[in-house]
Formats: structure tokens, C-alpha cells, sequence
């Protein structure tokens, strides 16, 4: 009996000593493909309508280094950041990895090579680097660009007897034309999906150019975030506006964004929405119920006279390369493959993306993707790609709250605020 | 092990370089210390395997999600930080909130526990149709949450069919999945319905072992259906109904991940999260694996917490019937 208590006890003891020495957070070993072999990971190859862009980057690659085998990965979006944290935490996995711009490539920067050296070439090219940059180094190279247009349907607009080419210039305008609007077609003024808390983020942006000064934007994207400034906390005051004098669609807060709010914009029941540029939720989206041409693009309405409105916009998504791969010259040639021209283009043409490439020409695909494109040289980043994952989910939470009017807006500001600054 | 006694212990073999005088005497014991070692490492040789699997693949790597969980995240990856971690989760409202329905999630048990007992009874006691509903109440089982949960998003939208019903009927529209305050027992409700077949099949193999004539005598006596259910059915199953409440309650507390992914993502304003979907959130969403770590080794004790009380529960009431 004494025996068997004596082999317990060495047991337990032997497990806890060595479990007091591993750390699962060890420093990552470098692995990875070997000398010949590249792989990629990203959620967007596997898709059809980005089939010919992934061959022509392949093609082009395969150019300058013949011999050398590419091997896409397509993961699935909803497990992506999921599976590459158990990458990173292992410090092994693909040599090249896609990312969405901001928080989640930021996030995780100290597992990427910066290219700073390798890109020089395709900085002017290329627009939206800054979503890929933390601390004055680039971690990728932009092969999308994503920002958050204001569409409106022109339909609507002339039926209720409005002139659907002279959008309102100013947010008192705006909302009288929708009062307009829900009158004669009984159609709600947005189409909004906040069930996930990406509503609030798609409408502080867009409504940031218009209720900012150009010194408090340049500074909230610089990190110098003002919370209690009066023009700040408007911006929140406008979404709870809106949801309480139901400008806003019924159930905002059950209302997936993907793809039921878009859902409501196409088919007539909403005449406004803050969209997308590419992917999804976009023009070409729209195309397929709405005619190209009757698919508008306006500024936001402006709330303070002293602000400027502009097409908020980022680097969508971009290819970096991880700090593990054996040959990091090499990943990002193919990196610079996957944003060369031609196949960018390949992109624009099939998957209907604004690409970072803004000299690609645009003109085939309706006057909606014309104005885009053109509101892109005068464009910003977005303001909520500027703040963390931590901040963006509290925002996401307190901008339901703030709808369903179990929190104000000094409170939900205060509470960014404090999540804000601790990171 | 105890009707062998070591030999090493053994009076003749101490005895023997004493006395010097029966040097065979010492044969016997060495004869059977090598037997004896065969059979004492036998066991453990046997059960090896077992425990090597356990050891291996589970309490393994439970030690080092332990230990993992008492390191940092990000720029302090790797560095030991105590119990920050921990600290962190406790000043989180939102892992409040998921353990605060994890509470309620214990207190609606005996409505999802009662539902499958009830229908299950009246399939017993053979209700006109009960071949049909017998059928019918286990399809759900067979569902994934995935699809369950994308058929009630639908049939509780805002502008869904449900309340299209109730507006028929005059009620006012209720956001099922968008207030706060209904979303959680909206979500709950759909796992019952997707999973109470189950536990009904439990309880028709219960009822399997019901003394029949103790039915036909409660019906001869004159007992109402409450009677009969509270002094005859229920004293019955009490095993059964045991079962079905430990069954449920791990189910409920593993199994709603897909459900809330699908229905609410955790909102309307963190309102649904639970412990797994936290855990979820902020080992792939926030890129923070220290302390979704910590966050695990809290459900995992709140798990043996309830599984310990459970188990005693089970005991008691199984000591007092056998």
C-alpha cells in the first residue's frame, strides 16, 4: 500500500516539475517551407472569382524563379486568425500569410518580417500601406483597398420626387430627404446590421470626415485620440440619433451585417448604406439587383461646418511574410508577385475589388466604382482601423447598448476612452 | 499486493546470516522475491498503456494550459506574470456576464430536464399519435447547431415568421435575438428543442423498466395524471431522471458554442456570452491565448466543481435506493 502511494507521489511530482519548466509560449523555432517550397495561407484562393488572380501572381512568380513550388492554402475566414495563432504560438507554418489591414495584422506583427527593403520599388504604385505599417515599418503589401463608401439608391431618391444626382451636402439635408423618402416609398433611411458590432465601426468612419476638424482626424489616426472632444462624442450622439428617430431599420441589433443588411439595401427597403469597396457589401454586389447606374456614391453629409468629408479608406487585405521563413527575399518576391499589376488587375476584373493598384482602369464597371476610385486620391484612413481588437469589440458592444438605450454616450465614451489608452 | 508479504521485511530473511545454520532456508524467500517483483510490476505494466494515454494526451497538456495561463500576451509573451490573468478575467464584465449565465444556465436545467419527461411520459402512457411524436421529437437530434441555429435566426428575425404570428394575434413584435434581456432564453430554448430527443429516448428506456402494474393499479385506485406522474412515474425514474440531468447539464455547458456562434455571436451587447465562446474570442479574435489559458482553467475548474457535486449527488441518492 505504502508502495503504490510512494509511485503516485513520484508520478505527480515528476509532472509537476517538468510542467514548472515548459512554457507553451516558447520562442518560435524557425521551420517553415523548406529552400524550394513556399506556402501561403489566406481564405481567398479556394474562391472562384479569385482563381485567375492567385494564376497570374503564380505565373509571374514562377518567372523569376522557376523551380521554386507555390502552395496556396486556403483556410476558412471564420477559423483564419485562429489557426494562425497556433502557427505563431509554434513559430512554425506558412512562409506567406494574408492579413486584413489594421488591428489584425498589428496585432501580430512581432511574427512577421517587416519588407520595408524589398517593396521600395512598389511604394508609389500601390496605394494603402499604412493599414500594414506599425511603428514606421511595413508588414505587407496591400493587394485590396477597403474603405466605406457612402452608396445610396438613386431609385428611391427619384421616386420620392428627389434629385437623384445632388445628394444632401449637409447631415440636417440628409435626414430631411429621408423623412421624404420613408413618406412617399416607405422605404427607411439606412439599412443597418449591428449583430456583431460592425455597424458602429462602418458609421464612425463614414461619418468621421464630416464631424471631424482635419487636425482631430489626422490625430486620431496618429494615436493622438482626443475621447472627450465635442466632435468625438457627436459622432456617437449621431448613431443614437438615428437609431431613436428610426432612420434606422427594424431590429438593428439581431440584423446580421453579412449579408442581411446589404440584403435590405438591395431590395429597395432601406435607400442608404455604408458599404464596402471591395468583396462584399460593395458596388458590384449592389449591380446584381440594382442597375450600375442607379447605384449612387455620395460624401457624407457634413455635421460640422469645420470639417472636410472624404472617402475613408484602408489597405483591404495584403500579403506579409512570416518572420520564421528561411529565404524572407524570396517570400516576398512572391509577395510582390501577388501585387504586380497584372494581376491585380486580374483581381478587379473577376472579383470586382478595388485593388491597390489605382492606375488600373476602372471605367466598365458603372459610374459608382468611377467615383470610388477617383475619391481615393483624396482620401483617409478610417478611423476605427486604427484602433485595437480590444477597443473595436467594447465599441461594438456599447454601440448596441447605446441602440437598445441601456448606456449614453458619455458613458459608452468614457469607457473607449479607458479601454483606449490601456491598449 | 497485501497477502504477499515483502520479503525483505520477512523474519527468515533477516534470520538467516544470524543463525548461518539453514542456508536453504534462504532459497525460498529469493524464489519468491522474483515472483514477486514479476507480479508486483505486473499491474503496472498492465495499466500502462491507460495511463499513459491519460497522462499524455490529457493531463499533460492541462499542465502546461495551466502553467500557460500564468504567462503573458503580447509583448509580455512568454514572461510569468502571476496571477494577472486571472485578475484581468475577474474585472472583465463580459466573463462576469458568461459566468453569470453559466448560472442560469444551472437554474433553467429542470424546465429542460422536465420537457423530455413530460413528452416522454405521455408517449407512455400512449396519447393518440405517440408512434408519430416519438419519431418526430428525436429528428431534431439529428441536426447539426450550425443548421439549427441559422433555421431560428431566420424564424426569430426581427421581421421573421414568428413575429409576423404574433402581430397576427395583436402582440407586438419582439426582437428574439436583438434585446439583451430575451436573447439568452431565446438561445437556451433552441438548444432544448434541438436537444431534448435525446434525453426522451432516455426516458422511454426508463419507462421500459417501469413496473406496468404499478400504473394499472394507480389507474384502478382512481389516480389523477399528477398523481399518478408525482407517486408512481416519478419514484420510478429517479435513476433515469438523474442521468438526464447530468447528461443535460454537460451538454448544456459544452455544447451551445455553434448555437450562439450562428444565433447571436455572443450579443446583443455581450448578453449570451458563455465561458467557451469568451474563451473563443479571445484566443482567435483578440490574439490573446494567455489569457483565453486562464479563462479555460476557470471553466475547467467550475467544470469538476459541478461534475464532483454531481457525482455525489448521484451517490447519495443511489446508496439510498440499493
Amino acid at each position: 500500500m505504502k508502495q503504490r502511494t510512494l509511485w503516485s507521489a513520484v508520478l505527480v511530482a515528476g509532472l509537476m516539475a517538468t510542467a514548472g519548466c515548459g512554457s507553451a509560449a516558447g520562442p518560435g523555432s524557425p521551420a517553415g517551407g523548406s529552400g524550394d517550397k513556399l506556402v501561403v495561407w489566406d481564405w481567398k484562393s479556394g474562391d472562384a472569382k479569385a482563381a485567375g488572380y492567385v494564376e497570374k501572381a503564380k505565373a509571374d512568380f514562377a518567372k523569376k524563379h522557376p523551380g521554386v513550388d507555390v502552395q496556396f492554402v486556403a483556410q476558412p475566414f471564420d477559423q483564419y486568425y485562429t489557426l494562425l495563432g497556433t502557427a505563431i504560438q509554434s513559430g512554425k507554418g506558412p512562409d506567406v500569410i494574408l492579413f486584413n489591414g489594421g488591428g489584425q495584422i498589428r496585432d501580430r506583427s512581432d511574427a512577421l518580417a517587416p519588407l520595408d527593403s524589398y517593396v521600395a520599388e512598389d511604394r508609389q504604385r500601390l496605394a494603402g500601406w499604412e493599414a500594414f505599417s506599425k511603428a514606421g515599418k511595413v508588414y505587407a503589401a496591400p493587394v485590396t483597398l477597403q474603405g466605406h463608401p457612402f452608396y445610396y439608391n438613386k431609385d428611391l431618391y427619384q421616386k420620392a420626387g428627389l434629385n437623384p444626382d445632388a445628394p444632401a451636402k449637409t447631415w440636417a439635408d440628409f435626414v430631411k430627404n429621408c423623412g421624404t423618402i420613408t413618406e412617399k416609398t416607405g422605404a427607411k433611411c439606412f439599412a443597418l446590421g449591428n449583430k456583431e458590432g460592425y455597424g458602429i465601426q462602418f458609421f464612425l468612419s463614414a461619418m468621421g470626415s464630416a464631424t471631424l476638424t482635419a487636425q482631430e482626424y489626422d490625430d486620431w489616426v496618429a494615436g493622438k485620440r482626443n475621447w472627450t472632444s465635442p466632435d468625438v462624442k457627436r459622432i456617437f450622439e449621431l448613431w443614437k440619433e438615428a437609431g431613436d428617430s428610426g432612420l434606422n431599420n427594424d431590429g438593428v441589433n439581431s440584423t446580421a451585417m453579412f449579408n442581411d443588411e446589404f440584403a435590405l439595401f438591395q431590395s429597395g427597403k432601406a435607400a442608404n448604406v455604408i458599404g464596402l469597396m471591395s468583396d462584399v457589401g460593395h458596388w458590384k454586389d449592389f449591380a446584381e439587383f440594382i442597375a450600375p447606374d442607379k447605384i449612387g456614391v455620395m460624401q457624407a453629409p457634413v455635421v460640422n461646418t469645420a470639417a472636410t468629408p472624404s472617402l475613408p479608406y484602408d489597405g483591404g487585405i495584403g500579403y506579409a511574410v512570416a518572420k520564421w521563413t528561411k529565404d524572407p527575399k524570396l517570400a516576398a518576391d512572391l509577395v510582390r508577385s501577388l501585387t504586380s499589376t497584372d494581376a491585380l488587375k486580374t483581381f478587379y476584373a473577376d472579383g470586382g475589388a478595388i485593388t491597390s493598384d489605382t492606375s488600373i482602369d476602372v471605367s466598365a464597371g458603372g459610374p459608382s466604382v468611377k467615383t470610388i476610385v477617383s475619391e481615393v486620391k483624396a482620401g483617409k484612413p478610417a478611423l476605427h482601423v486604427a484602433l485595437s481588437s480590444k477597443t473595436l469589440d467594447l465599441m461594438g458592444r456599447l454601440s448596441q447598448q447605446l441602440l437598445s438605450g441601456s448606456t449614453t454616450v458619455d458613458d459608452a465614451v468614457a469607457q473607449l476612452a479607458a479601454s483606449d489608452t490601456t491598449g | 499486493m497485501t497477502d504477499v508479504a515483502p520479503p525483505s521485511l520477512s523474519p527468515s530473511g533477516l534470520a538467516a546470516p544470524t543463525t548461518g545454520v539453514r542456508p536453504q532456508a534462504t532459497a525460498p524467500p529469493r524464489r519468491n522475491r522474483v515472483g514477486s517483483r514479476a507480479e508486483r510490476l505486473a499491474p503496472l505494466v498492465l495499466v500502462a498503456p491507460a495511463v499513459l494515454v491519460i497522462v499524455v494526451l490529457r493531463l499533460w497538456p492541462l499542465l502546461l494550459g495551466i502553467n500557460f495561463s500564468f504567462t503573458g500576451d503580447g509583448d509580455r509573451n512568454g514572461t510569468a506574470v502571476g496571477l494577472d490573468n486571472y485578475l484581468t478575467l475577474l474585472d472583465d464584465p463580459l466573463f462576469r456576464t458568461a459566468l453569470g449565465n453559466v448560472g442560469l444556465l444551472v437554474l433553467l436545467l429542470p424546465v429542460a430536464v422536465a420537457i423530455p419527461g413530460l413528452l416522454a411520459t405521455f408517449i407512455h402512457l400512449k396519447v393518440p399519435g405517440h408512434r408519430l411524436y416519438r419519431g418526430v421529437y428525436f429528428f431534431p437530434a439529428v441536426l447539426s447547431p450550425v443548421i439549427v441555429g441559422a433555421i431560428f435566426t431566420l424564424l426569430l428575425a426581427y421581421d421573421g415568421p414568428l413575429n409576423s404570428l404574433l402581430g397576427g394575434l395583436g402582440i407586438g413584435p419582439v426582437d428574439w435575438l436583438g434585446d439583451p434581456d430575451v436573447a439568452i432564453f431565446a438561445v437556451v430554448g433552441v438548444h432544448v428543442w434541438a436537444t431534448f430527443g435525446m434525453a426522451l429516448v432516455v426516458f422511454l428506456a426508463g419507462f421500459a423498466t417501469l413496473d406496468s402494474s404499478l400504473l394499472d393499479a394507480a389507474k384502478v385506485d382512481g389516480a389523477s395524471l399528477p398523481q399518478t406522474i408525482r407517486h408512481v412515474i416519478v419514484p420510478g425514474l429517479s435513476r433515469t431522471i438523474q442521468f438526464v440531468f447530468i447528461t443535460t447539464m454537460i451538454g448544456m455547458l459544452t455544447s451551445m458554442f455553434g448555437l450562439l456562434f450562428v444565433m447571436t455571436s455572443g450579443g446583443p451587447e455581450g448578453s449570451t456570452y458563455l465561458p467557451e465562446y469568451y474563451i473563443w474570442t479571445q484566443q482567435g479574435q483578440m490574439n490573446r491565448p494567455a489569457l483565453a489559458s486562464a479563462a479555460s482553467t476557470a471553466l475547467f475548474l467550475i467544470m469538476l466543481v459541478v461534475g464532483l457535486a454531481q457525482i455525489a449527488v448521484l451517490r447519495r441518492a443511489a446508496g439510498k435506493e440499493d
